[in-house]
């Protein structure tokens, strides 16, 4: 075994994983965040970061050209796993990690350019084949790919002569609100980032360290909530009971919470509920829940410095006039953000006393997380109206704790794609 | 009392800091494994270390027309203000440089991070880093001046800013207990300036990991040692500037050394847990209110007690 190997080994005793989740995708994403949690792996930030690119749910044809970007952007030596089965998550992300030893395998990854391997990808390799599949350069190939990305480099002949820096064109600029004139920055976030909706897109137009505008996207919506699937079992006769109810209203409550303490960069806060909500949903008995989530939930309430540093975030006012889309029994929104975190902790609390109820689940006293399923509405999407609202004018350090905050899920809006602008 | 060592103790400095590093790290993974469920082993307590060949055999990352000499040089300069700072601090009674400044040195080398963050934010060209590398910048303006105030307190009380007379002027009762004030500032400083626990704000997860968001393979190991190196330096240093130095009864100086800085390192790495990200934003307006004019009035308190004298 020589050094490289060695190298190797060591380095996948701790891989870090970037999920990627598809819509519809969320039970897969659970069992990853709970498999990597039990392994001590880190989750990746960023592809810069990552070793291991999990492709949680069915590949949306949007998202396609997202995930050949977001490997293109991963360091080797990586690998790539995907699924659509909770079951299989344990196994692939053995896979996976060996995959990150094999040598052959990662020296051909690391052959090409960072800018390459997605042509290797398209090539009849179907998507998210395992960690087995074998990736051979094809010297051809490859050198067409570079006369390509050498045109795409050139100097911009569009830009009326003027010599771009690597092609890329000057930031425009516009008046900002107290009427001067600066540059504007476009940076969108999402939709393949930890602690984020999935197939929510942001696109931000920045002046300074301020959210001028604010523009929506979502991309594969609709594909049908993991939160409300009890509800709609027992809609269609199924015999349910408000334990399953309750528990998962618990896990939609703890996975808003984890993702926004983590944003809030309170990982400790977010580990601990990320370990509840696993419990919950994965049928830990009641009373040993409960000491967990009171203590949690008190925690996070009673946190003054969380409510110092979110204080006055997102701030809805209760006389705003609220799209016609938001039916009176959406989940609240009014408050700032303090407001939002404090009754997902409240609701936390209430549901403790239900979690081994073996009633027949009544949806008329305990309502599913996000969305009331008697009433044609979606409150999620009327959110999603609500969002650009929230985040126009506020500072870019505060737009993900406030998407965060009202933690959007997508996949109950309807499929139809639509975009809706700030103001 | 504090001698200076031959020259090439200096080149101890890196491997002593070193081994404190790791013993931070493995109680920092040990911590993480108790909140995450896991049951606890060497194993474990190690994982950290695997970043060392997982990043030594990763690919390094480019960007699109990036600042690379910039970018380079800024994460280059983490660590090496780390060491470089650490130079001056007394190990139980020997020190690699027994400098007539040390507090200033100490100061001087904790504030290249400024610029040495800053160049790393702006070096990828890529808009998350930027700002990253901006609110070190902005977490600077509030840290510094409290920071500076704390350490002023404890050269005023010592009538010197040579870290040995420092050490020298608390063989009756240790800086901490009389400034308590100076010694709080400075340890949330420390985390301050190694970027770390509350105040990662320049590496945010709001960020995407900012400063360090484009990052990977030797360029990712280099900062993300450095920001360790930076902690533990300013663990080691609130040793001699508030804890007496390797003043104490029974055991040996240097032991004295090693107790004092893993207990303030064990403080360090638990608390680093116990809070969110403190967005600088909202900290600066607090630093100024309430910290400097608190490190103001606490510098009082040694100047007047050296005047009495």
């Amino acid at each position: 075994m020589d050094l490289t190997e060695v190298l190797l080994r060591g380095g996948a005793s701790r891989p870090h994983v970037l999920i990627a989740t598809m819509p519809g995708g969320t039970a897969v994403r659970l069992a990853v965040e709970e498999g990597v949690r039990r392994r001590g792996w880190p989750v990746a930030m960023t592809p810069a970061d990552a070793d291991v690119l999990f492709v949680a749910g069915r590949v949306t044809v949007d998202f396609d050209e997202l995930l050949e970007e977001v490997w293109r952007g991963m360091p080797a030596p990586r690998d790539r796993v995907h699924t659509v089965d909770p079951d299989e998550v344990s196994g692939l992300l053995g896979i996976a990690r060996s995959g990150l030893m094999d040598r052959t395998r990662q020296q051909s990854l690391a052959a090409l350019s960072m800018g390459d391997t997605d042509r290797l990808q398209r090539q009849g390799k179907p998507h998210g084949a395992t960690a087995s599949e074998e990736t051979k350069p094809d010297p051809a190939d490859l050198d067409h790919a570079s006369d390509e990305s050498s045109d795409h480099d050139g100097h911009g002949h569009d830009m009326g002569g003027m010599e771009m820096p690597a092609g890329l064109p000057m930031a425009d600029r516009a008046e900002d609100r107290d009427g001067l004139k600066l540059d504007q920055l476009h940076v969108p976030f999402g939709p393949i980032m930890p602690d984020w909706p999935t197939g929510l897109v942001v696109h931000l137009t920045l002046q300074g360290d301020v959210i001028q505008d604010s523009h929506i996207e979502a991309i594969g919506a609709g594909a049908g909530s993991f939160w409300t699937e009890p509800w709609q079992r027992s809609a269609v006769g199924e015999r349910v009971s408000t334990a399953e109810g309750a528990r998962r209203r618990a896990g939609a409550r703890l996975d808003s919470l984890g993702r926004f303490l983590a944003v809030a960069g309170w990982d400790d806060a977010a580990t601990m509920a990320r370990r509840l909500r696993d419990d919950a949903l994965g049928g830990t008995q009641g009373p040993q829940l409960k000491a967990g989530l009171e203590r949690l939930s008190r925690r996070v309430a009673r946190s003054r410095t969380l409510g110092l540093l979110t204080r006055g975030l997102g701030e809805m006012t209760a006389d705003e006039p609220i799209p016609a889309s938001v039916s009176s029994r959406a989940p609240r929104l009014e408050g700032d953000v303090v407001h939002r975190y404090r009754r997902w902790c409240t609701d936390l609390t209430d549901m403790v006393a239900r979690l081994d109820d073996g009633s027949p689940l009544d949806a008329a006293t305990l309502e599913p997380p996000r969305n009331p399923l008697d009433v044609g509405d979606e409150p999620s999407a009327s959110l999603f109206d609500v969002l650009p609202r929230l985040l126009d004018g506020a500072e870019l350090g505060s737009a993900r704790l406030i998407v965060a905050s009202v933690d959007p899920d997508l996949d109950q809006r309807p499929a139809r794609i639509q975009a809706s602008h700030g103001r | 009392m504090v001698a200076s060592a031959p020259l090439w103790s200096a080149l101890l400095v890196p491997v002593v800091l070193l081994g404190f590093t790791v013993a931070a790290l493995a109680v920092d993974a040990m911590l993480a494994a108790r909140v995450a469920g896991r049951r606890m082993s060497v194993a474990v307590a190690l994982g950290p270390l695997a970043e060392v060949p997982r990043l030594l055999v990763g690919q390094r990352r480019t960007t699109r027309a990036p600042d690379a000499l910039l970018w380079r040089l800024g994460l280059l300069t983490v660590p090496v203000a780390g060491v470089l700072a650490a130079v001056v601090i007394p190990f139980g009674h020997v020190t690699a440089s027994r400098m007539d400044v040390g507090v200033v040195w100490f100061n001087a080398m904790e504030v290249l991070t400024w610029a040495g963050l800053w160049m790393a934010g702006w070096g990828p060209n890529s808009a998350l880093s930027m700002v990253g590398g901006y609110r070190f910048v902005a977490q600077g303006l509030a840290y510094e001046l409290p920071l500076m105030f704390a350490l002023i307190a404890t050269a005023t009380g010592a009538q010197s800013l040579s870290v040995a007379d420092i050490v020298a002027a608390q063989t009756q009762l240790w800086f901490a207990a009389w400034m308590p004030v100076a010694f709080v500032v400075y340890l949330a400083s420390v985390y301050a300036f190694s970027f770390l626990g509350p105040f990662d704000y320049p590496a945010g997860r709001d960020l995407a990991g900012g400063v360090l968001g484009e990052l990977s393979g030797i360029d990712r190991l280099v900062v993300r040692a450095g920001q360790w190196l930076l902690l533990t330096a300013g663990a080691a240093m609130s040793v001699p500037l508030f804890l007496g130095g390797g003043n104490g009864p029974l055991l040996p100086a240097w032991l004295w050394s090693t107790v004092k800085t893993l207990a303030v390192l064990g403080v360090l790495v638990w608390g680093r847990r116990r809070l969110p990200t403190i967005r600088a934003d909202r900290y600066v307006e607090a630093a100024w209110v309430v910290l400097i004019p608190l490190t103001i009035a606490q510098v009082f308190v040694p100047a007047l007690v050296v005047l009495r004298r």
